[in-house]
């Protein structure tokens, strides 16, 4: 008991103790500091703000005179005057505090010895200043596909006199080299002070610039360049469902008709108007699921006089290549694109059909026929039902048991077919009948595939593993009397070349290639038309079944189509490969 | 539980392309649990197989196919079977009518046995037309003395690799019925028929398969020792016609003591597809269109033998075996594919030898793919015997 009042007096004293010592304007401060005026001022980076005022006041809360304040810049790197001022009669002091040069938020404070409330401090908002200068910020230097747009934006960026970026600056954009053209001919400069701008290539290959110009700015115009190569450009992929999938397409008008097995026949915009598609942005028109499905192939006629209502499909049912087939020709009444229908077919038994050529000048279909042959079929004036009524001839070029024929094309009065088995035939059709003008059995190391013509030559393709497997385009002249074999394209590591076309002007070969690390889109340059040389490739690695070329608004197309596992419409530009 | 796994080397006289080739792999790695509960009325079985692992790109085997492979015998999935059967006797303990009830990840009652436990080391080439395997299956059975029916709904998709499971989509899609008398004891006659629709392409967009199969199996003595003997035959159409193929195959077995010796003959006819450039043993998936390049036949006759070593205290089994086949193929019908272009020749020896290791109850000797009353019939103690007890 007798320690506690000593215990007791002890925690007075800490007490007491711990109260003097808590803060120097605690509340023992003589007087005290309040802020006046210029809190939060705006202004650009360098600029002069309105004063800086406050006040002292004493322990009575009176104005103080002749009291010491110290002014000086907490952040941005400005500058205050005076920095030191003792106050007025009012008790005020002011400075002039001026922004220092980084955009964003600046801060200066006041303060006073033994005064509550010090320091006082002042927050100011710094925007950047008038842009003076103007430089590059990307996309300079480039690499791309000639006539197609650069894969990244160039960008030019719009500063202040202290490098702080300057928003709203409009920016000229011109091209000055290459003929190519500016997705917009002036840009406006974003929050990061950034104005962009797509440069799409000219048709030449090599160096191509464009300037960017904002008049009295340093640095202004900026120069970029970027070079132009010639290749294969991806415009866009159309998905199909996986049923298997795509196997070829027939393009005309601006209108894409996908070939898609189960799934049917898909009509796409892809440059006629009708839906507003163009090749990079495909519309979706309509579909129809022909009778059976395994929809293969398709030829949008138009007939002499005007009419374009039938769409003749190609339905490819299970066979063994090489021996038997199956499979009918369906007719669809696309009068409606809307609402396509399937008013007919022809039906030849023990056989099924493969690709088609339409010689519309005189109204005949000629349909490759695998082991039936080559089937000719008149498709004038308004079709029945059963179109075996209108089948005007058939021939097999090789003979029975030696004839499965994938493709047929009309051209300069022969018709010419390519039999997987006997070769490549020159067909006479005449009155309504076929005859053997000339070929056959002239590949006999490999399967033949697809066929086209041009001018003095023709290309055919080959297929899967004979004695040799099929990585080889032939080239034949052609003319009077049987083709001639005049050269053979091998591409390594492909198993088959499955399609194969020739642009209309007779400059570049097309073919698609399938199975194996080169499968894909090939194209050739035929400035020799009998020794095509190679220009360009762009890889599938599910390969390519079929590329078909079409020119659209002045620019060259190839509308190829991917294999499962993900089947899907790939579209390519190859303008830049034409000379 | 049960397991068993296989060492083998094997070497074929002639391979796509020509030339030889011998390979030591190890094959049907398995484990295998089976359970009950209930005296046997709720069943269980589950087999797994690392094939996947030790086999991803096939087993060198002659005239085989199926599942993408060719020439090679594919691997098989993960879970080989993963099944529930509930089983249930009609009129008490001694009625004579026994119903079941199967469902899971299994074989269809469907054909013949799983040649995984048959005869022969190397599997035959009809193992697809004449099995049906790795679905989602739902089995209903019913069993009255020597008469079993058994039906089934799953799946028509076949597995495209070892980790991937039935396509649940297409559950119902497919189905099949088996009748089987058993008019003595250890004599099966047996007819099935299936409808699967697009097996070999997952979508479900590529042919159906209409499968009729009939197969008479002998399992029992003779002068002392055991013999085992099954024929069967079955045709396969498919594309409504479009191909059909046909298969034979006979083969025994016959023990005297520890040796097993046994005969196989089989001529069996199988589609030829284009093939992967760059493997030559792969088929190109998934399909483009519906054409094959052609038929072949392969007629094979195999001879072999193994013997049972099972030491007294021992839990592994071993039984190396040495196998010969002679095997011939012809092309059959239109088609380009001709095997004597392919693989520069038309006849194949091919010898294999190696050990399989086994344990646990019916490690080599299980019935694979039997399920419900057909497993009833097979083990008619099963839920006695076995497993789990209530």
């Amino acid at each position: 008991m007798s320690r506690q009042p000593v215990t007791i007096a002890l925690l007075t004293a800490a007490i007491a103790l711990m109260g003097a010592c808590g803060s120097d304007n605690g509340p023992n401060a003589s007087r005290s500091i309040e802020m006046q005026s210029g809190d939060d001022q705006t202004g650009a980076v360098g600029e002069e703000l309105a004063p800086l005022v406050v006040r002292v006041l004493d322990a009575n809360d009176a104005p103080e005179a002749n009291v010491e304040v110290t002014w000086a810049v907490v952040s941005g790197g400005g500058s205050i005057i005076p920095t030191t001022v003792l106050t007025d009669g009012g008790g005020l002091a002011s400075a002039t505090f001026t922004l220092g040069p980084d955009a964003g938020n600046q801060q200066a404070r006041a303060s006073a010895a033994e005064a509550d409330g010090s320091p006082v401090s002042f927050h100011a908002t710094a925007m950047a200043g008038p842009a003076t200068q103007m430089m590059k910020s990307g996309g300079d230097g480039q690499t791309g596909i000639a006539g197609s747009p650069l894969a990244q934006p160039y960008s030019a960026v719009i500063r202040d006199a202290f490098d702080n970026p300057v928003a709203g600056v409009e920016v000229a954009w011109a091209v000055t080299s290459g003929g190519g053209s500016v997705s917009s001919p002036t840009s406006t400069s974003d929050a990061a002070g950034i104005a962009r701008v797509t440069h799409t290539l000219g048709a030449a290959a090599g160096p191509q610039t464009v300037t960017a110009t904002v008049e009295g700015l340093t640095g202004s115009p900026l120069t970029f360049s970027s070079n132009a190569s010639v290749g294969i450009r991806l415009v866009t992929t159309v998905g199909v469902t996986a049923n298997y999938g795509l196997h070829d397409t027939f393009v005309r008008d601006g209108l894409a008709f996908l070939c898609a097995w189960n799934t049917g026949i898909l009509i796409y915009d892809v440059g006629n108007g009708f839906k507003g598609g163009s090749p990079s942005n495909p519309q979706f028109v309509s579909s129809v699921v022909t009778g059976g499905g395994k929809v293969h192939n398709a030829w949008w006629y138009h007939s002499p006089l005007g009419a374009k209502k039938y769409l003749f499909v190609g339905e490819e049912g299970p066979g063994s290549i090489g021996g038997t087939s199956s499979g009918d020709i369906h007719l669809v009444d696309v009068s409606n694109l809307s609402s396509p229908v399937e008013v007919g077919s022809y039906h030849l038994s023990g056989a099924g059909t493969h690709n088609f050529w339409v010689d519309e000048v005189n109204q005949v279909l000629f349909a490759a026929y695998y082991n039936g042959g080559v089937v000719a079929l008149d498709i004038s004036g308004s079709l029945p039902a059963n179109l075996a009524t209108r089948e005007l001839d058939r021939i097999q070029p090789g003979g029975a048991g030696n004839t499965y024929v994938w493709g047929v094309m009309q051209h300069q009065g022969a018709v010419y077919a390519m039999d997987m088995v006997s070769g490549f035939w020159k067909l006479g059709f005449s009155g309504g009948s076929f005859a053997i003008a000339g070929g056959g059995n002239n590949v006999p190391e490999r399967y033949g595939s697809d066929l086209w013509l041009h001018g003095s030559h023709a290309y055919t393709g080959t297929w899967g593993f004979r004695a040799a497997q099929g990585n080889a385009v032939k080239v034949w002249q052609v003319g009077a009397g049987a083709p001639v074999l005049v050269d053979s394209v091998i591409t390594e590591l492909i198993g088959t070349v499955s399609d194969v076309q020739v642009t209309d002007d007779g400059q570049l070969l097309v073919f698609s290639a399938e199975n194996g690390a080169n499968a894909g889109l090939h194209v050739y340059s035929l400035a020799d038309p009998a020794h095509p040389t190679y220009l360009a490739k762009y890889l599938v690695s599910t390969g390519l079944h079929t590329a078909t070329i079409s020119v659209i608004d002045g620019k060259t197309y190839v509308f190829g189509a991917r294999n499962p596992s993900s089947p899907a419409l790939m579209i390519f530009d190859i303008s830049s490969l034409l000379p | 539980m049960a397991g068993q796994a296989t060492v083998a080397g094997t070497w074929v006289s002639r391979v796509p392309h020509g030339g030889s080739l011998t390979e030591v792999r190890v094959v049907r790695p398995m484990l295998m649990g089976r359970g009950s509960l209930f005296g046997g009325r709720l069943r269980g079985v589950a087999s797994l197989d690392g094939e996947g692992w030790t086999i991803p790109n096939g087993e060198l085997t002659v005239g085989a196919w199926g599942e993408g492979f060719v020439d090679r015998r594919h691997p098989h999935t993960y879970f080989h079977e993963l099944m529930v059967s509930g089983l249930e006797r009609i009129g008490g303990p001694e009625g004579r009518v026994q119903v079941s009830l199967s469902a899971g990840k299994g074989f269809v009652a469907f054909g013949s046995d799983d040649p995984m436990n048959r005869v022969t080391f190397r599997y035959p080439v009809n193992h697809h037309w004449s099995q049906i395997l790795e679905r989602a299956v739902l089995i209903g059975g019913v069993a009255a003395g020597a008469v079993m029916v058994e039906g089934s709904l799953f799946n028509g998709d076949e597995p495209e690799e070892p980790g991937q499971w039935p396509n649940m989509d297409r559950f119902g899609d497919s189905w099949a019925a088996r009748l089987t008398l058993m008019p003595v004891r250890g004599l099966e006659v047996a007819g099935s028929y299936a409808k699967v629709h697009s097996p070999e392409h997952r979508e479900g967009a590529g042919l159906n398969d209409y499968k009729v199969h009939a197969m008479a199996r002998w399992d029992g003595m003779a002068a002392g020792h055991p013999l085992y003997a099954m024929v069967e035959w079955a045709r396969v159409e498919e594309g409504e016609g479009a191909f059909v193929y046909h298969t034979m195959l006979a083969e025994g077995a016959y023990e005297i003591g520890p040796t097993r010796l046994y005969y196989q003959l089989e001529r069996t006819e199988r589609p030829e597809e284009e093939r992967v450039l760059d493997t030559k043993w792969r088929t190109i998936r998934p399909h483009l269109d519906n054409s094959t390049l052609g038929t072949t036949r392969w007629t094979i006759n195999t001879v072999g033998a193994g013997r049972e070593i099972h030491a007294e205290g021992w839990p592994i089994q071993v039984r190396p075996f040495v196998e010969a086949s002679f095997a011939r193929a012809t092309k059959v019908g239109a088609g380009v594919f001709d095997p004597e272009v392919w693989y520069k020749g038309t006849d194949f020896w091919s010898v294999s030898a190696g050990v399989t290791l086994a344990f646990g109850p019916h490690a080599l000797d299980h019935r694979m793919g039997r399920y419900g009353v057909a497993e009833q019939a097979d083990h008619p103690h099963a839920g006695e015997m076995e497993g789990m007890h209530e």
